[in-house]
């Protein structure tokens, strides 16, 4: 049985392991072989770019060698897929190599698309790639006061970063003793301000208290770099003084380019977490389509799925699990406090008054991540 | 006036457990006062690391069949007889002269007991080394 990760992030990453761990006999008497393609060599913990962003951690500090995290059973690869031929079960690799399967796993993840709207990349700060993160602390460390405007991009990635962007904000220029020269104003793309019904009703007071201003039904439509000046679909112009922006996300393009989904979403079961019309194919984490936040835990959660159901498969034919939507982010709320909002596809996130010991949890966290991704947690 | 409903909190009051209260109440607020981002870092780093190495330690087959073997009597024998080794060697090394070297020298270590005993011990290891590999690869594992 062959079964093959395509991609190497937190979502293939933790299928590959589990799939070792429960698959160990499997694997060492040569029934099982489980190889993983990843773009590279080295793994990156993306929750941490936002502390980048604002000083709190320094890049060298997300990365691990993929390898170390491994299953010494894995056979990994850094060569990243070129195209998908699901009817023939095989795939070719940018290196020239064809990677025949039993199973596919497709773990490829998302990726921002500022360039996708005009000006955005020369007028807007963000944080979502190492080098944006550096430059958006840069310019936060220069930054005198002004207007700053925090606009969102759909769809993206981390539903919880906009609002956690506004409070990191606050407390930024708060301990640099600037907070009362700067208007910050958030401008979100729905009729409230956050997706999630209960956040909202949450971040609204909190905004409130901390004297941030909002506008919602706002979906950025370009940005004059030149004359500093954001604008919207809806018609609005705002002048501003600093511009942070979520940009909007795909999927990666050799899903677009291999039409397995549009937007590079790939159609998803979800419950099964196969892909729509190959039940040998499973997707998981950022790549799917499915009506649950593109994060981490979500990726862990679906991972922990596949992995037993692919297991289950092998030793007795069936899976044995179905994936309930379940998400869990934390929401680091300033002032070295925070909260979380756990939910799936049944019930709303309830959340709690956020504290200092939920805060050390999602600092704990950051440093456990890797543990979780070996599939230890 | 005290009540009926008063009376359980005044027995706490008078039992001093209320106090006790007081103080672990003070304990944990003087734990979060002195706890910071660093040493939450640095802790779950500790037990990030501690975590994955125990899990390959447990995990690795011939660390775990050696922990069996050493559990047993025999083999607790074998360990005391080898901690007595090292600490007599280490004694005996610090008096003894150099060797000179030489076929001579060698043929008069080789004709003393102790080395043909030694030898004996180290050719019994070697063969049962020997033979546990050979096993172990004709299983293919």
């Amino acid at each position: 049985m062959r079964i093959l990760v395509v991609g190497g992030g937190t979502a293939g990453t933790i299928v590959a392991n589990n799939l070792a761990r429960r698959l160990s006999a499997e694997t060492r008497s040569g029934k099982v072989r489980i190889t993983m393609l990843s773009a590279s060599d080295r793994h990156m913990y993306q929750p941490g770019l936002l502390y980048v962003a604002f000083g709190q951690m320094t890049p060298d500090q997300l990365y691990r060698d993929q390898a170390s995290l491994l299953e010494a059973s894995i056979d990994f690869h850094v060569d990243p897929v070129k195209q998908f031929q699901l009817d023939q079960k095989k795939v070719l690799t940018e290196a020239g190599k064809v990677h025949e399967y039993d199973i596919l796993v497709i773990a490829t993840g998302s990726r921002m698309v500022p360039e996708e709207t005009p000006g955005l990349n020369e007028g807007a700060e963000f944080f979502y790639t190492e080098a944006s993160a550096v430059k958006m602390y840069k310019r936060l460390r220069e930054f005198k006061g002004g207007k700053v405007a925090v606009a969102v991009g759909v769809p993206h990635k981390c539903p919880i970063a906009p609002v956690e962007v506004m409070f990191a904000l606050h407390d930024f220029f708060k301990a640099r003793g600037i907070r009362d020269k700067v208007q910050m104003k958030y401008y979100y793309p729905i009729g409230r301000i956050h997706t999630i019904e209960n956040v909202a009703i949450w971040a609204k007071p909190e905004f409130d208290r901390l004297g941030i201003e909002y506008e919602t039904l706002f979906n950025i439509k370009e940005v004059d770099a030149k004359n500093k000046i954001l604008k919207s679909e809806e018609g609005v112009d705002v002048e501003y003084d600093l511009l942070i922006v979520i940009p909007a996300h795909r999927g990666m393009e050799v899903i677009e380019r291999d039409n397995l989904g549009q937007g590079g979403w790939i159609p998803t079961n979800r419950h099964s977490l196969t892909m729509n019309g190959h039940d040998n194919v499973y997707v998981v984490g950022d790549t799917t389509n499915l009506p649950v936040s593109k994060t981490g835990s979500a990726a862990h959660f679906q991972a922990e799925v596949i992995s037993e159901n692919i297991a289950s498969i092998i030793k007795v034919g069936e899976p044995v699990r179905d994936y309930d939507g379940k998400v869990y982010c934390f929401i680091e709320a300033g002032h070295d406090r925070a909260t979380y909002a756990m939910f799936n596809y049944q019930n709303p996130p309830d959340l709690k008054p956020p504290s200092k010991p939920m805060h050390w949890f999602k600092v704990a966290y950051n440093q456990m991540y890797w543990t979780s991704v070996r599939g230890l947690l | 006036m005290t009540t009926q409903t008063d009376a359980p909190l005044t027995a706490a009051i008078n039992t001093e457990d209320l106090q006790r209260l007081v103080e672990f109440a003070q304990l944990v607020t003087s734990a979060q006062d002195a706890m910071s981002d660093d040493i939450v870092t640095r802790l779950a780093r500790v037990m990030n690391e501690g975590i994955t190495l125990l899990d390959r330690l447990t995990r690795n087959e011939g660390l775990m069949t050696l922990l069996r073997v050493l559990d047993q009597p025999e083999s607790q024998r074998l360990l005391v007889g080898l901690a007595e080794a090292l600490r007599v060697t280490s004694r005996d090394i610090a008096v003894t002269a150099p060797a000179n070297g030489g076929l001579i020298d060698l043929l008069r270590g080789v004709f003393h007991p102790g080395t043909q005993e030694g030898i004996r011990l180290l050719s019994l290891l070697g063969q049962h080394l020997n033979n546990s590999l050979r096993e172990q690869h004709r299983r293919g594992s």
